[in-house]
């Protein structure tokens, strides 16, 4: 199955993200130069391991951070610039006394303030997150309405009637009674409270949905209802998802692209088929060596493929970046290894 | 196989404000020795509830309403608290759901990873000093009493006794320092290839530093059995590592190093192998070494270790071991003998209350009067020179007082007029016929223990007494075996790497927060791993990881059962995870078992409802089509349904689903499925096409790997 997204316009482009957390110069690189782009309508699958940043990047596009370099475009607009790395790029500028460079850069510098205070966080209600745990992300103290209807209100629609019957809508889409919406979250059952997390979501009519692992925290038979629902939701309302998660079965099902991060790092992203039929970064190989199967024969046979990176790739020569080993796959690579992945592949 | 723990009939409510919630509704199985059983249900089901009662440790409005759990001849459901303290962590450990709550957020990882290793050092050194000194006291007392009247032998079985008291101290002191340059040996063989991965890696910053631990540890691993000393080559090696290794960032030469660090791991490697196809028995050396005056120095006898073990065998074998092992099996048969004899009026006396005990009316004075005559007999009758502890006899009082007082109460109850609130609640809830089965049933399994010990009376005692001689040597290792903190911390640091946490020895002073959920559950992982435990409980270990993690920790638990005859019990609702873990299956769903069977049994042809649902909802990489999830939410367990309780939720339940509980239907010896469709008259069902086409593409994957 090729993507049958590839033609649609993209929805959003993320340009060398970094993300670095603690100072500029020893720190935490969460998230270390990033690129990739969304298709309108696509599932981008993100997966890693704990700790690679897969959850921060979605963080830093919907600007629960202030990102340390690179540019988020949506829809055409950007809406966030990273200004600490500019700032040392000028300070290196000053220092070479290159002139135009630092007029440059101050131009750049003057305008992504503005961008970055024009576009705050609460101004870019078409992109929507769904969090991991659906007990912590709801606030005990309001009930279901209040909880879905916050962000219309927020928006400053005062109209109560057209709020309520807003609320009552999204309630029906996600499978909820309206009897549901005088009650407060402790009230549900984990599956339940993850739906309230999507009404929430989707009130507002987002374009682009952050689903960060919104179905680790909950049992099998609810998993399957969640993802049900939201498989629901993208042909209703036409969603575009990334879909954060960990559970490589459950991406393969939902995504239409993954990408694989390791360490801030994207290190292979292509169509979940291909991805699956020919893994090429030793990470990839390794992570779907480790999934399991519900298939005790094959089980007691799987060996999974152990990634030490420093036996795994030899840098010493040329370092590497993201290649297009063959069409719309990528890997982190540098030439060397590009040709032996494009031998390996035929 | 040895069947390690059995659950019977086992019944647990809790009582809240709306009620009783029936959280397990009589289930029953059994576990084997190195065997992993997998717990698969929903959150609700159950599942947690029985793990925790085999750890002692519900909730306080947990009520047990019946059944028991058997492990080693105690019932865990009815021994007191003392008696779990020895149980807890130590043969049963638990790895808990929530990585959070489990950690103490003020205490440093490392200090919470070595508190229970330097505790339990230090109650083990105490608890084997005790054990030795008491056995050789009962011994010495016991031969005294067989030799009556020989003074000539018993002054000679005394002076036995005060040659094995020194010797056993000397061997020790040998075997510990062995044993602590053996785990240095280990250690500078990982941590040397780690550096060599370093250096490949280009980590200039920490290479000084880690050649620096490696050459410590190399120089620790010395001792006359591993490598001497004065062995020049190893030391000049070893030297050469240290200046190489300190020069490394100013020289950037990578390769002699490398090339060093390599001959340093053949090197211990091949000292490594030699010593696992023989190693010294410090036993008869501490005696020869003891004893005899003209004795040869260590480094003389280590050049052959085979040679050296055969010759002092042979040289305690004719001094002393001989005359010895006659004077134990001499102690051990009387003392055998005499508690057979009381075991039988135990017996006598037992069967005398049990007849008390099924009269209508029981005086409660006369009840404990009998009672506590029974026990003190029971305890009379044990034999305290044998080495495999009798816990049915151990655990007797306290397992009887346990159902005596519940006996107690519940006629206090009964008799009272007025109630108050609580008391009426208590009231209701009890099962009168219950509380005097139960004192029966505590009495019955007594009985029934010493019929099966009395049917094969023992005659021979000289293996007997080797026995003795091997558990005494065991105990005086114990009293030497030190944990200190730096061992404590080595340990703990090397369970942090075999977990997958990196930089341990930084991570090791940091806090719980400063770790993310992953590293946490590891963390709590490493912790339970840490005690060597019979069974280790597993809820919900890796749901909260991701896959290379989750397969990394179970493959962690894999490799312990097998190592150390672990036996698991692991609980999950992902039935990925089981496939590769399990060797049987219990699929519970509102607190019952549904569906019981082998691992192959229930995933490639699973007969409950239940578990079709299960498979069904879950994708694999193959699935496309839509997932079929469970409609609804599991029943309110305040009023347990009727019917089968998955009914509501099953789109094949029957009309009788509704009326009536399902047996357990037996499909083979090895699967039972509690659902009416397994009944003759109910009509055939397919399950989802989403598991059988499963379970075809399973079955022609095997097909073609097998051509």
């Amino acid at each position: 199955m090729s993507n049958r997204f590839r033609d649609a316009e993209v929805l959003l482009e993320v340009q060398n993200l970094k993300q670095y957390f603690g100072s500029m110069r020893a720190n935490v690189k969460a998230v270390d130069d990033v690129s990739f782009q969304i298709h309108k309508g696509e599932v981008l699958g993100v997966v890693g391991e704990s700790g690679c940043g897969k959850t921060t990047t979605g963080r830093s596009i919907i600007k629960l951070y202030d990102i340390t370099g690179g540019k988020v475009i949506f829809n055409g607009e950007t809406i966030t610039v990273g200004i600490p790395e500019l700032k040392i790029k000028l300070k290196e500028a000053r220092k070479n006394g290159n002139k135009e460079e630092v007029a440059r850069l101050k131009k750049e510098i003057k305008e992504g303030k503005h961008i970055n205070k024009t576009h705050t966080s609460r101004d870019i209600n078409k992109i929507q997150m769904i969090f991991q745990d659906p007990v912590a992300s709801l606030n005990p103290r309001m009930t279901v309405r209040e909880i879905i209807a916050e962000g219309l209100t927020i928006r400053g629609i005062k109209d109560k009637e057209y709020v309520n019957k807003r609320v009552l809508e999204m309630l029906d889409l996600v499978g909820l009674v309206p009897e549901h919406a005088d009650r407060y979250p402790h009230e549900f059952s984990g599956g339940q409270r993850q739906r309230i997390g999507i009404a929430r979501a989707i009130v507002l009519e987002p374009e682009l949905i952050i689903a960060d692992e919104p179905i680790s925290a909950l049992d099998v038979s609810i998993q399957a209802q969640v993802i049900n629902l939201l498989n629901e939701l993208r042909e209703k309302m036409g969603l575009t998802i990334m879909f954060v998660a960990h559970d490589l079965s459950v991406v393969k099902y939902f995504s239409d692209r993954i990408a694989v991060m390791y360490f801030g790092k994207i290190v292979e992203l292509a169509d979940a088929d291909e991805l699956f039929a020919n893994p090429c970064h030793p990470y990839t190989k390794s992570l779907l060596s480790a999934i399991p199967f519900p298939d005790p024969h094959y089980e007691k046979k799987r060996k999974r493929i152990i990634y030490t990176p420093e036996l795994d790739h030899d840098y010493s020569a040329e370092g590497p970046s993201l290649r297009e080993v063959s069409p719309n796959h990528f890997v982190y690579c540098n030439t060397a290894e590009m040709e032996k992945y494009q031998a390996e592949m035929k | 196989m040895e069947k390690i723990l059995d659950v019977k009939n086992l019944r647990i409510s809790f009582r809240t404000n709306n009620g009783r919630v029936k959280a397990v509704r009589d289930i029953s199985f059994d576990l084997n020795k190195g065997e992993t059983i997998a717990i698969v249900g929903e959150s609700g089901s159950g599942k947690s509830v029985t793990a925790r009662a085999m750890m002692g440790i519900l909730a306080p409005n947990a009520i047990v309403d019946g059944g028991e759990i058997l492990y080693d001849g105690m019932d865990l459901m009815k021994i007191s608290e003392e008696e779990f303290h020895n149980l807890r962590g130590n043969r049963i450990s638990m790895i808990f759901q929530d990585p959070l709550s489990s950690l103490n957020p003020i205490v440093k990882i490392g200090k919470q990873l070595t508190e229970a290793m330097i505790l339990n050092g230090k109650s083990s050194q105490k608890d084997a000093k005790n054990i030795f000194n008491n056995m050789t006291k009962l011994l010495e007392e016991t031969m005294v009493k067989a030799y009556a009247g020989n003074e000539d032998k018993i002054a000679k079985a005394k002076a036995n006794v005060a040659v094995l008291k020194k010797f056993i101290e000397v061997s020790n002191k040998y075997e510990f320092e062995y044993n602590q340059a053996y785990d240095m040996l280990e250690s500078c063989l990982m941590n040397a290839e780690s550096l060599r991965i370093e250096i490949i890696g280009k980590k200039t910053a920490v290479v000084p530093n880690h050649a620096k631990k490696v050459v410590e540890e190399a120089k620790r691993a010395c001792n006359p059995f591993l490598i001497s000393k004065d062995n020049n080559e190893y030391m000049t090696l070893v030297n050469m590592i240290a200046q190489e290794g300190a020069a490394y960032p100013k020289t950037g030469n990578g390769e002699s190093l490398t090339l060093h660090l390599e001959e340093l791991k053949t090197m211990l490697s091949e000292v490594k192998a030699a010593r696992r196809k023989a190693s010294p028995n410090f036993f008869t050396l501490g005696y020869y070494i003891g004893f005899e005056p003209n004795a040869k120095s260590l480094d003389e006898l280590a050049q052959d270790v085979e040679g050296m073990n055969t010759m002092t065998r042979t040289y305690i074998d004719e001094k002393f071991m001989t005359a010895f092992l006659e004077d134990i099996a001499k102690a051990l048969e009387l003392a055998y003998l005499d508690s057979v004899e009381k075991k039988k009026a135990a017996v006598a006396h037992a069967e005398d209350v049990l007849s008390f005990l099924e009269a209508d009316s029981i005086d409660i004075k006369e009840l404990k009067k009998k009672l506590d005559a029974l026990v003190k007999d029971v305890e009379a009758s044990i034999d305290r020179l044998s080495i495999t502890k009798d816990s049915t006899a151990y655990t007797f009082r306290s397992a009887m007082n346990h159902a005596v007082e519940t006996y107690i109460y519940a006629m206090h109850l009964k008799n009272k007029k007025h109630l108050s609130a609580s008391e009426k609640i208590a009231f209701e809830n009890t099962d009168y016929n219950l509380v005097v089965t139960n004192m029966q049933v505590c009495v019955k399994r007594l009985v029934e223990d010493y019929e099966l010990q009395l049917q094969t009376i023992d005659t021979d005692f000289s293996d007997n007494a080797v026995d003795m001689i091997d558990y005494l040597k065991a105990q005086g290792a114990k009293m030497v075996y030190r944990v200190t903190k730096s061992m404590a911390k080595n340990r703990a640091i090397q369970l942090m790497e075999e977990v997958g946490i990196p930089e341990a020895e930084k991570r090791y002073n940091q806090y719980p927060f400063e770790f993310s959920g992953g590293m946490r559950q590891r963390i709590v992982i490493a912790i339970a791993l840490s005690a060597n435990p019979d069974i280790l409980i597993c809820d919900e270990p890796t749901t909260a990881l991701d896959v290379t993690i989750q397969s990394q920790i179970l493959e962690l638990i894999n490799k312990l059962k097998e190592e150390r005859q672990l036996s698991v019990i692991f609980i999950t609702h992902d039935l990925g995870v089981v496939a590769n873990m399990a060797d049987k299956i219990a699929v519970m769903y509102a607190g019952k078992i549904v569906e019981y069977g082998t691992v192959d049994d229930v995933f490639y042809d699973p007969k409950h409802p239940y578990t079709w649902a299960l498979l069904s909802s879950m994708p694999d990489i193959y699935t496309e089509e839509r997932l079929e999830s469970i409609p609804g939410t599991p029943p309110d367990m305040t009023e347990p349904p009727v019917g089968d309780a998955f009914a509501a939720r099953n789109k094949y339940a029957l009309k009788i689903d509704f009326e009536q509980q399902p047996p357990m239907f037996k499909v083979s010896d090895t699967h039972y499925a509690a659902t009416w469709l397994l009944h003759p008259e109910a009509p055939k069902v397919e399950p989802p096409r989403i598991v059988t086409e499963r379970i075809e593409r399973m079955k022609n994957m095997e097909a073609q790997s097998n051509e």
